[in-house]
């Protein structure tokens, strides 16, 4: 469940990462969900098909990229399609709020900026919100997984390398989402 | 298994004695254990199939049912060993 990449990495696992981000990607679309950075995901009023998969594609490849340039610097040896593998076999977790969000509705958001206690009336949101934190840190244990057996590093230079990967990855992908959608 | 560390201390064991089954001859000494004799059972057989195995990683990970990158890291690890060993 944590790592599962003990027993699947490279283009299997990119394959059956894929399945899970095209299914986020449509269910996302459908019910309004925006995977829009490495670790974020937001609910808005209106998506589309081209937007909901433009902003996995974006965070997708924010995350190889960068985590790809942090094995660089901790290892020597490794292949590029484990890390694109196992990296995007760990966002498949956010399918589970691809689905969340569908069903999840949004309170309006001028009423929420008037008083934001509002959103706590909708129970479905709430819902959404609390499933996020667990959908989280699983999905960024199985990006560490994914750095540590691609690589094939631990200790203190894997830890580093993987907190400043997240967080470069994190502003790449909204930098790029600001600029190019 | 073969005895590699001494039971009373953990010092790394020499062999003294050699025997033939066949004319009961004894050869007596004091020889370092061979490199790989030093690693554990499980990664002796890990080498033992990776030699079957033609030195293919690919081969390893199908048959161990794991995937590539965690055969290399084992093999990564076995290496290190050797390499401490060497020392």
């Amino acid at each position: 469940m944590f790592n599962p990449f003990t027993r699947i990495a490279g283009w299997q696992a990119f394959g059956l990462g894929l399945v899970f981000l095209i299914l986020s990607g449509v269910i996302g679309g459908f019910g309004n969900v925006v995977f829009d950075g490495v670790i974020d995901t937001h609910l808005v009023k209106q998506l589309t098909m081209l937007q909901s998969f433009s902003y996995i594609a974006i965070s997708l490849l924010s995350l190889v990229l960068v985590m790809w340039i942090a094995g660089l610097f901790i290892a020597k040896g490794f292949r590029f399609i484990d890390i694109l593998g196992t990296m995007t076999l760990s966002k498949a977790p956010f399918l589970l709020l691809a689905f969340a969000g569908y069903f999840a509705k949004m309170p309006d958001m001028t009423e929420v900026m008037k008083n934001p206690m509002i959103i706590f009336n909708s129970i479905s949101m709430v819902l959404f919100m609390i499933l996020s934190i667990p959908v989280l840190v699983w999905s960024i244990t199985l990006m560490y997984n994914a750095l540590k057996i691609s690589c094939g590093v631990s200790g203190g230079k894997l830890t580093i390398a993987f907190i400043a990967g997240i967080l470069f990855a994190e502003t790449i992908s909204k930098l790029l989402i600001y600029f190019l959608l | 298994m073969l005895p590699t560390n001494c039971p009373s201390c953990q010092a790394q064991l020499k062999v003294k004695c050699l025997k033939c089954e066949n004319c009961q001859t004894e050869v007596n000494g004091s020889y370092d254990l061979p490199l790989l004799a030093l690693l554990p059972e499980s990664e002796q057989q890990f080498i033992l199939r990776f030699v079957i195995n033609s030195g293919s990683l690919k081969e390893m990970a199908s048959e161990l049912k794991l995937s590539y990158p965690t055969v290399r890291n084992m093999l990564n690890d076995i290496i290190n060993k050797i390499n401490t060993n060497e020392k």
